[in-house]
């Protein structure tokens, strides 16, 4: 149900998804993600369209973190800030976070090497229905985050929203 | 990468080259590729999605546009097997298009050869996707447009024999669909006067 991907450039890190949907709980997860005491980026569903966002994410994050340029201060709140067109932190945590009365959660975790990830661990804490991974685009929001990574007609024509999407993650710092 | 086809652009360092030199000159380049194939992308022209660029080993990870053939490596196929007018005069009209569209946004490509624009599978829809962007730059200047053409006719007439119609359509396209083409050209036919010109930036 969930997925786990290595990142080849980090041959000694896998990300996980966990997709869960009718979480009750979402205010008391977003509390322990901020005061560090659960594991993983809580991600709104609703702002990504495919996994590889995320895990283009991830990648950029961890390569960060590796050499120490890291905007924000944990290599989950790096995921989030890497997903915001924006280089605004806050606004990102906002946008891309999760907030109080969202009902699906999107939890991605990054571990080294073939430690066993804790998965009974997080989905215990969520009250709520763990789903595979194929139902997020239903839960993708097109109209909002065409309008967040401003994403223009022409640009349609020639790839998918994804292709906008993970441009714009990409070379946000270049500019 | 992550699952998708991906081409990845490492930039050789140039031991001839002066350290610093090197690290501001790949620094530049790739920040200038990026730069460029973004804003290609935001106007709607054919070019690789980018992946992730690395800082620290100045190297791009870009989309591999699968199973596509070069245009010089189309040219040379049509050319054995003998169909040479038709479909070579709709191809010049297409890439004649996209570059008139390319400069319109002011991007000036750098490096215009046939090997540099690649033709998605089928190759019959005459899908162009134009790549290696390491050495453009932005410019609304007429004069560096011009220079863009004349890379691409230089590069055209010495790898293509018998291409010089086709590159007329080309151009004749490229004057049709630019609204600012009418300085381009003239500029093109003074660099064609003046020789092979070498443009000075970066």
């Amino acid at each position: 149900m969930e997925r786990t991907h290595r990142l080849e450039l980090f041959p000694e890190r896998s990300v996980t998804l966990l997709l869960f949907q009718h979480v009750k709980n979402a205010a008391a997860l977003r509390k322990k993600a901020m005061e560090g005491s659960m594991e993983g980026a809580l991600i709104n569903p609703a702002m990504i369209v495919d996994p590889f966002q995320i895990l283009v994410a991830a990648n950029k994050a961890v390569h960060l973190q590796k050499i120490g340029k890291m905007k924000t201060r944990t290599l989950y709140a790096e995921i989030i800030f890497s997903l915001s067109p924006s280089n605004n932190i806050s606004d990102a945590f906002k946008k891309f976070g999760i907030s109080d009365s969202d009902t699906a959660v999107l939890i991605v975790l990054v571990v080294d090497g073939d430690k066993n990830v804790n998965l009974a661990d997080i989905t215990s804490q969520v009250e709520g229905q763990q789903v595979s991974l194929d139902e997020l685009p239903q839960l993708t929001d097109t109209a909002k985050v065409k309008k967040m990574y401003k994403v223009t007609p022409q640009e349609e024509k020639i790839g998918t929203l994804l292709d906008s999407v993970v441009c714009r993650m990409s070379t946000k710092d270049v500019l | 990468f992550l699952g998708r086809a991906a081409v990845a652009k490492l930039r050789v360092p140039k031991r001839y080259r002066h350290p610093a030199l090197e690290e501001r000159l790949s620094r530049r380049r790739m920040a200038q590729e990026a730069r460029s194939l973004l804003r290609c992308r935001r106007a709607g022209i054919p070019a690789p999605v980018v992946y992730f660029v690395d800082y620290v080993t100045n190297s791009i990870y870009l989309e591999d546009i699968v199973d596509s053939i070069t245009v010089q490596d189309h040219i040379y196929s049509v050319q054995k097997s003998g169909n040479d007018t038709s479909d070579l005069h709709k191809l010049a009209e297409k890439m004649g298009e996209l570059l008139a569209r390319m400069h319109d946004e002011d991007i000036i490509h750098g490096d215009l050869t046939t090997a540099n624009l690649l033709l998605r599978p089928p190759t019959d829809s005459l899908d162009l996707v134009l790549i290696d962007f390491g050495l453009s730059f932005i410019s609304g200047l007429p004069e560096d447009k011009g220079v863009d053409l004349y890379v691409l006719e230089k590069a055209f007439i010495s790898t293509h024999p018998d291409t010089e119609a086709m590159f007329q359509v080309l151009l004749k396209t490229y004057a049709a669909t630019s609204k600012k083409s009418g300085p381009v050209i003239k500029k093109l036919d003074e660099v064609r006067l003046r020789g092979r010109k070498r443009s000075m930036i970066g």
